[in-house]
């Protein structure tokens, strides 16, 4: 149940959008995300999208 | 990226240390992804109880099981089914008449609360941080509409508070990604203060990888240290807009965890305003204590204690196919883990 589901936003309409995640699509919340756009990567739990994703730092080249 | 953290990672001739991954998903993703095989003999990884299945008390799912045989529709997700209760599980109500409704998502209960007005529908509101603004999206939602035939029965948990009790457990944390993607990283800075080292990792090869060769790097310097390896999907301040949604909707409670017991402020449930979502009120649920199997070890597994091979029931009286314990039920159990990988001790 606990489990994140990163899917690509291909249609917005207000408060919800329809995501690709992998070729199944589907409806979220997405009213917990601000200045969301088409083509934008979300991170989904039960339902509602709870990040936008983006990239990640190279932590490693920082702390060596 | 990914050679320079296996070559870091491979390389590391410091002193032995324990790691305690406490999501579930970690659990099984490292395990799935062969990151175990990489990892020096002197790193001891630790199974923590970032799974929220498993940390479910028996007393909920007996109060669930109630709930069931008193009528109302359970609406859940799905690895809650067969947790074993004191007598039965939700799939043994299930057998005998009850309507246990598997969903996806807790706005699927509201809807089918609102399609079926003759039916009592309770979601059994389960899960961290990562779960609750979903329900508390949901109980907004039923609201609004005037549901009235919607509500939860709640146990969330949330972190802060267990890694208290968790401390000592490990020497560095793995935090959960998608907890900290919700609350924000303040409570893994004010740990590190506290002298408890940890990193915030997400679940791709490269992003564990990332985050074991960091731990591995700044663990022999000796000085406490929290990192977020995870910044593609977890922000400093976390995501507001859900914090504040919780914070209008629920508020903190003691809550029972399976294996750590009753933890103070570990928990969320519906504010006042809020009471007529509320099962335990609505159905004036009595307070039903629960009696787990004595020779279930999951409480021990869930403190990092023991392995689960170490258990006398795994794999012998209890497999995924017929669970004793939640560990092995759920999807991110650790003993579901161990049993999947075939990891012996």
């Amino acid at each position: 149940m606990c489990v994140g589901l990163s899917a690509k936003v291909v249609d917005i309409k207000e408060d919800t959008a329809i995501i690709d995640a992998e070729g199944v699509k589907k409806e979220v919340n997405t009213s917990l995300l601000d200045e969301l756009e088409v083509g934008d990567y979300i991170m989904v739990h039960a339902g509602t999208a709870i990040a936008k994703i983006g990239t990640d730092t190279n932590v490693l080249e920082e702390v060596l | 990226m990914i050679e320079k953290a296996k070559e870091t990672i491979l390389n590391y001739k410091g002193a032995p240390l324990r790691i305690m991954e406490v999501c579930g998903t970690h659990t099984h993703e490292i395990f799935r992804l062969g990151i175990r095989s990489l990892l020096p003999p002197q790193v001891n990884l630790i199974s923590g109880p970032g799974c929220p299945v498993c940390v479910t008390a028996v007393d909920y799912i007996d109060k669930a099981i109630y709930l069931a045989k008193k009528g109302c529709c359970i609406c859940t997700f799905g690895d809650l089914i067969r947790v074993p209760g004191s007598d039965t599980s939700l799939a043994g109500a299930r057998a005998e008449g009850g309507e246990i409704k598997t969903v996806y998502a807790p706005s699927d209960a509201v809807k089918y609360a609102q399609e079926n007005p003759d039916k009592q529908v309770v979601f059994l509101a389960v899960g961290f941080e990562t779960t609750v603004p979903a329900v508390c999206l949901a109980v907004e939602e039923a609201r609004r509409k005037n549901i009235e035939n919607f509500s939860i029965l709640a146990a969330h948990k949330t972190m802060p508070a267990a890694y208290q009790a968790l401390k000592g457990s490990a020497d560095v944390f793995i935090y959960p990604g998608h907890v900290n993607a919700i609350t924000g990283n303040a409570v893994c800075q004010r740990l590190r203060e506290e002298g408890v080292s940890g990193v915030v990792a997400g679940f791709t090869p490269q992003e564990l990888l990332m985050a074991f060769s960091v731990i591995l790097t700044l663990y022999p310097k000796g000085e406490p240290f929290f990192k977020n390896c995870y910044t593609s999907v977890v922000k400093e301040e976390g995501n507001i807009p859900a914090q504040k949604l919780i914070n209008k909707v629920m508020e903190p409670c003691d809550s029972l965890w399976r294996g750590l017991g009753i933890i103070k402020n570990s928990g969320l449930k519906l504010r006042e305003e809020y009471a007529l979502y509320d099962a335990e009120k609505k159905y004036s649920v009595p307070d039903i204590k629960g009696t787990p199997n004595p020779a279930c070890k999951c409480a021990d597994i869930l403190m990092g204690k023991c392995k689960p091979p170490q258990c006398p029931l795994f794999g012998k009286a209890c497999t995924p196919l017929k669970p004793v314990g939640a560990c092995m039920v759920s999807g991110e159990g650790a003993c579901s883990a161990y049993y999947q990988y075939g990891e012996k001790i």
